[in-house]
Parts: C-alpha cells; sequence; structure tokens
C-alpha cells in the first residue's frame, strides 16, 4: 500500500513540476517514453508517460514502456526508493536479485534525473 | 654511388625503422618515393581515398604494434588525408604521414598543388615539417619517428618536395642512423607510487579502467599480475582492450558498458590507466564525488583532467604496474566482483536476452551474438557507425590484443574508419579471421576500398547492420525534434552485397535471423573479401543513442 502510494505522490509532483518547475520542463523537452514501476507479481506499479513535454501517469502494470523497474515485493520497492543513500540501495537490491530492469538503461537514468530535479535530493532508479 | 631522394626515404624506413608495409594514393609529386618501395621491397597498399591511407596506417600501428607509414600526394592528396590524420591526433596514434608538396622552385608561381599545408596540418600533428635537402632525409625522419612514438604518441607530419625527391646525391653525404627510434620510460615518485598503492590496499570496491595507454604501452602481463594480486575488477577500453583477454575472470566485459557504468557509481577508489576522462565518461562526472581516484597517465597534463586524482602516477604503463606490484597486497575481492555482477546482470537483463532471441526483423544484439557464435573469440573484431559500434564493443569479444575495437568510438567519432582498420588487421595478422561489423551509413564513406581488399587479398568479413539510416543520429533526432521531423538521416535499402558482388568479392543478402550463421559461414568460406548485408531492426537504438543526445542538449 505504502508503496502504490509513493507512486501516486510521485505521480502527482512530477505533474505539477512538468508545468510549473521550468528546469524540469527543460529536462523533459519532447522526449516521448513510458516509464513503468511496478513488483514483479504485477500487483502494484504505474506507469509514468512523457509524451512532447506533457505528463501523465497511470496506475496498474500491465502497459506497454519503454523501460521497466521491476521489484521483486512493495517493502523492498518502498525502502529503496525513500532511502537517503539512493543508488547504493538499488545496486544492492540488483544484487539480491530484488530489482531489475526491462528496457534500456539511460532510459531510466534520465527519469531519475528529471525525479532529482523535481524533489532535489539524491535519489535511485525509479525514485 | 648516387641515390635518389625518393629511394632514400624508402632505405631509411626499411632499413632503420623496419617498415615493411605503407598506405598509399600514387601521385606525380611522390613518384620517386614509390619507386624507392620497390627498390627497397617495401609493401605499398595502394588504396582510393587518402583518408584511408591515413587511418589504415593508423590502425596499423594499434594491430601491428609498430609507427604507421602512410604516404599521400600534395594537394587534395593532403586535404583529403586530414581527416585521418586529425582522427590519429585525438585518438594519440603513431603515425607518420609523408607527403607530396609542389615544386620549391615554384614556390608563388601557381605551381600544380601549391598550398600552405604546414599551417593546415599544424593544429592536428604533434610534429609538421618540410624537407628541404636531400641530404636531411635521413635526419628528418629520423625525428618524425622519434615525435611519432615517443611520449604521448601521436601522428607527425613531413612534406618532401620533388626538388629533394627526385635527385640523386652520393650515398655518402646522408648516411642512415645506427639505430631506429630509441624506447624509453618515464616513472613516477616512490611517494607517488606508496600513495597510490595505499589506497588501493585500503580499497573495499575498487575498479581498473584502462584505456588505450595501455595498449600502446603494451601492457598485458604487467597488467595481468597486478589485476591477479590485487583482485581489483577491471574494464579495458579502446586500443587498451584485449590486452588481457575479454573473458578473464576479472574482466567486466561480460555486463558492458552498462555494468562498468554501475560499477563506477558504486566504486570507492578507481584506477584509471592511460584512459582520458572525455565525453564518453561524462567528462568525469560518471564517477562519483566520495570515489577516491588514481590516474596513471604517460602525459602529466591528464592527471588532474576534468577530475582532480588522489594519486597520479605519470609514466610509461607497464613500468608504472611494475612498480605498483610490490606495494600492493593481495587481496581476495571475488566478493565484491560477485556482488557488481549480479547487480549489473539485473541492469541488462533484456540485452543479455535479446541475444538469444531470434527477431524478425533482426535486432542488432542477436546479429552480434550470432556472429560471435559462428566466429568464436580468436578473431579481431573491429565496429563501426553509430549504434553499431555499442552493439559491436558490447557483444563481441575476443582473446586477442586489440581484439575488439570500435572505430568509431574515439574522441573524433569519426566514421568510415571500420574498413581501413579491418584491412590493417588483416594485413598485420593474416592468419586470424576480421570481421567488420558497419553501419550502413558509415559503411558508404570508404566502400570503394573493397577493391583495395581485392587488389591485395584482404579477405576481410564486412557484415552490414542495414537499418537503412544513420541510426544514432535519426534516434537522436526523434528524442530532440520528433519523429515526425525526421531530416536526412534515412537511408534507401541498398543492396551493398551485390556490389560487392559485382567488383568480383563475395556478397549475402541475410533477412531472417536462421539466413544468419549459414550466410556468416558462406562469407567466411569463400576465402574472398566479403559482404553480408543483414537486414534489421530501424526502431533498435542502444543505450549509446540517449548518451549521444543527452551529450548534445543545450538547455
Amino acid at each position: 500500500m505504502k508503496f502504490t502510494l509513493l507512486l501516486f505522490v510521485l505521480a502527482h509532483k512530477l505533474k505539477a513540476a512538468a508545468k510549473k518547475n521550468s528546469a524540469y520542463r527543460k529536462h523533459l523537452g519532447i522526449m516521448q517514453l513510458r516509464v513503468l514501476i511496478k513488483t514483479s507479481d504485477d500487483k502494484r506499479g504505474r506507469l509514468f508517460i512523457f509524451d512532447k513535454g506533457t505528463f501523465s501517469s497511470v496506475s496498474g502494470t500491465l502497459h506497454q514502456c519503454d523501460a521497466a523497474l521491476i521489484w521483486a515485493d512493495a517493502g523492498t520497492a518502498f525502502r529503496v526508493m525513500t532511502s537517503k543513500t539512493g543508488d547504493a540501495d538499488t545496486f544492492r537490491a540488483a544484487a539480491e536479485g530484488r530489482v531489475r530492469v526491462e528496457g534500456m538503461v539511460p532510459y531510466l537514468q534520465w527519469f531519475t534525473d528529471g525525479v532529482k530535479l523535481v524533489v532535489g535530493k539524491e535519489v535511485s532508479h525509479g525514485d | 654511388m648516387a641515390i635518389k631522394g625518393g629511394h632514400l626515404v624508402a632505405r631509411y624506413l626499411k632499413e632503420v625503422e623496419g617498415i615493411e608495409t605503407v598506405f598509399v594514393l600514387s601521385g606525380g609529386h611522390i613518384e620517386a618515393i614509390l619507386d624507392g618501395f620497390t627498390e627497397h621491397r617495401i609493401r605499398a597498399i595502394d588504396v582510393r581515398h587518402e583518408q584511408v591511407a591515413a587511418m589504415a596506417a593508423h590502425a596499423w600501428s594499434v594491430y601491428a604494434g609498430q609507427t604507421g607509414v602512410c604516404l599521400v600526394t600534395a594537394g587534395p592528396g593532403f586535404t583529403n588525408a586530414l581527416t585521418g590524420i586529425a582522427n590519429a591526433y585525438l585518438d594519440n596514434a603513431p603515425l607518420v604521414v609523408l607527403c607530396g608538396k609542389h615544386p620549391l622552385k615554384e614556390d608563388l608561381r601557381g605551381a600544380l598543388q601549391e598550398m600552405n599545408q604546414i599551417d593546415m596540418v599544424k593544429p592536428i600533428t604533434k610534429w609538421a615539417a618540410t624537407c628541404y635537402e636531400t641530404k636531411r632525409i635521413p635526419e628528418y625522419l629520423s625525428l618524425a619517428f622519434r615525435y611519432a612514438s615517443m611520449g604521448r604518441p601521436g601522428p607527425v607530419f613531413l612534406e618532401l618536395p620533388p626538388d629533394i625527391l627526385n635527385i640523386s646525391i652520393p650515398e655518402e653525404m646522408a648516411p642512415l642512423p645506427k639505430h631506429p627510434t630509441r624506447k624509453y620510460t618515464v616513472h613516477p615518485d616512490d611517494a607517488d607510487l606508496k600513495q597510490a598503492a595505499d589506497l588501493i590496499n585500503n580499497a573495499k570496491q575498487p575498479l581498473f579502467l584502462g584505456g588505450s595507454g595501455v595498449g600502446y604501452s603494451r601492457s598485458g602481463d604487467a597488467l595481468g599480475q597486478f589485476v591477479e594480486k590485487t583482485g581489483i575488477p577491471f574494464i579495458l577500453m579502446n586500443y587498451g582492450r584485449g590486452e588481457l583477454p575479454d573473458n578473464h575472470p576479472q574482466s567486466l566485459w561480460d555486463v558492458g558498458n552498462i555494468g562498468m557504468m554501475l560499477t563506477m557509481s558504486q566504486a570507492d577508489v578507481i584506477v584509471i590507466a592511460g584512459l582520458r576522462l572525455n565525453w564518453l565518461l561524462q567528462s568525469g562526472a560518471a564517477i562519483p564525488a566520495a570515489a577516491k581516484i588514481v590516474r596513471i597517465d604517460i602525459d602529466p597534463h591528464e592527471i588532474d583532467r576534468n577530475r582532480r586524482a588522489d594519486a597520479g602516477l605519470v609514466g610509461d604503463m607497464t613500468s608504472v604496474l611494475n612498480q605498483l606490484l610490490p606495494l600492493v597486497q593481495k587481496t581476495d575481492r571475488s566478493a565484491w566482483l560477485k556482488t557488481l555482477r549480479a547487480a549489473s546482470a539485473a541492469f541488462i537483463e533484456s540485452e543479455l536476452k535479446a541475444r538469444e532471441t531470434p527477431s524478425d526483423p533482426i535486432h542488432p544484439i542477436r546479429l552480434a551474438a550470432q556472429i560471435q557464435k559462428v566466429v568464436g573469440d580468436d578473431a579481431y573484431y573491429v565496429t563501426d557507425g553509430g549504434d553499431t559500434v555499442y552493439f559491436g564493443l558490447v557483444h563481441f569479444t575476443s582473446r586477442l590484443r586489440a581484439g575488439v575495437v570500435g572505430t568509431a568510438a574515439g574522441l573524433l567519432g569519426c566514421l568510415g574508419t571500420g574498413i581501413p582498420f579491418a584491412m590493417a588487421a588483416k594485413l598485420a595478422h593474416p592468419d586470424k579471421k576480421v570481421i567488420l561489423l558497419n553501419g550502413d551509413g558509415s559503411f558508404g564513406f570508404n566502400a570503394m576500398e573493397f577493391d583495395t581488399m581485392l587488389r591485395h587479398n584482404i579477405p576481410v568479413v564486412c557484415i552490414i547492420n542495414n537499418d537503412c539510416a544513420w541510426g544514432m543520429v535519426k534516434h537522436g533526432q526523434e528524442l530532440s525534434i520528433g519523429k515526425g521531423r525526421l531530416k536526412c538521416t534515412e537511408l534507401d535499402l541498398l543492396r551493398y552485397d551485390k556490389m560487392f558482388e559485382g567488383l568480383g568479392g563475395h556478397g549475402e543478402f541475410v533477412t531472417k535471423d536462421e539466413e544468419i550463421i549459414p550466410a556468416l559461414k558462406r562469407a567466411l568460406e569463400s576465402g574472398k573479401p566479403a559482404c553480408v548485408n543483414v537486414m534489421t531492426d530501424p526502431t533498435a537504438m542502444s543505450p549509446a543513442s540517449v548518451i549521444f543526445y543527452q551529450a548534445l542538449k543545450m538547455e
């Protein structure tokens, strides 16, 4: 539940930033990209849709996407995505088989770089 | 005995420097040197465009481990060679460019091909000069070879006008030096060595990144001992790749560039050896601020460039590694290696899957994997293009020195280099298979060199990753200006294989996954220069395209 809520809040922040945050708007450019963050059991997740400077999102996991961050379970996802040590925790989770990426990593990096602009802290992939 | 200036050039090359092969495009101004090659039995590989002469000579330095030499004529021969010279300059390749010049006696009279070549070439060479006296030819050539190979290597340029090439002088007037260019090494300070060793010994999660400096120094043996003692994971890039085999248990090529970037983000000590922190490593920004840096480079200017080093070791790579070896502790870092491999695998799952999965249209990763399956790791792989370079670099492995080279991945990003590099690789190692994976766009630059391959019996197998586009630029445009506004990035479906066949080589056209391996086998068995024209997925994009797009985004 906390993970689902986290994704919802993140989407809300990105939506606001896409309208009002000039640095984030520049970052978005005209990128057309669909990033999915979900759990591997397909029970929880959200699709983040970037389309030529606009942002929207939908809940659910069965969406087509360009890159996906797939967590083994919601607990790990919430803990890592909200941790202060960001990338290091993601790295550890990946080494332990608790997160994996489908699609191209640079897309997720682009997504993460954008999130950093909005939330203003060191964050891991998918924060 | 009298000797002609042009013959004196050839005699010097052969007898002093041991040059057996020169890449050439003929011209009237340099006729006496060409005749000297006949006299002194130097193999002249005559190409169809002077940029190829420079690029292939540059490649010769990589594959043969000897300063490369090219000979081009004045005027357009010179200007055509400039791209190849610039590429060698940015790649720090030891290259001697011998060039014709209009006759000195016709200076300022509107002579054929009269132009100020020296001023044009100076910014892209370590040294450029004109020889004005026949008797000084050996002296000038000796200087040229010294400048090309000593310290940080690079291209040099020597103009030889017909006034000195076409006249004869008594041999005793121009004695040859007794020795070729000397080899020497410089050594870092003992205190710097200790500082570096301490950092490495105390590291929990170290990483070794090696570049061309590792290759030019032929550091394989020293590096092998160093990495095995320290247990440090490593990745060798550019012309350093293959100094230790890609399948070395500590090499990270099995997780590729993504794995390297991920590992870099978590490393606490990074040894950067003979590698510049240029745009490909985000000018150092890819390295976390907390990581300690040990830089090793022959050029002191590189030590703190783009990132201040915590320990800087200036010197020849082999020498530095040999000096570090007794100072570093034997350490078991297998747990770190296991962790970073496991983490990296989670990030490249899609790429690993694409290797094993037949696809329609063919995915370039699948193509590279199938090529590797047929050819194996006892071969030279050359890869040229944009995305094509990424696919080749990440998905080919070789156990040979410089066994996998992405020719367009240098600082000049010079497309068209694949064919000259593949030719040089085959000439330097005729007993090995040489595979060129070329994007269809980049293939066009020097495609006529297929004629050179045929004339000189250089049976390279060229596989075209044909996405009917300048793929990386096209994908960059898709990201930056949108799919609906692509401009000048699309190409037609061309039968390059038919072009090869028409010239007398072997051609194959592949559109289906199951056709790849049989076509490759036929191409290899033909014994001829061959083209396997493979239609691949035009939507397939590599991570390099995204990085390329990001690098040029200025807002």
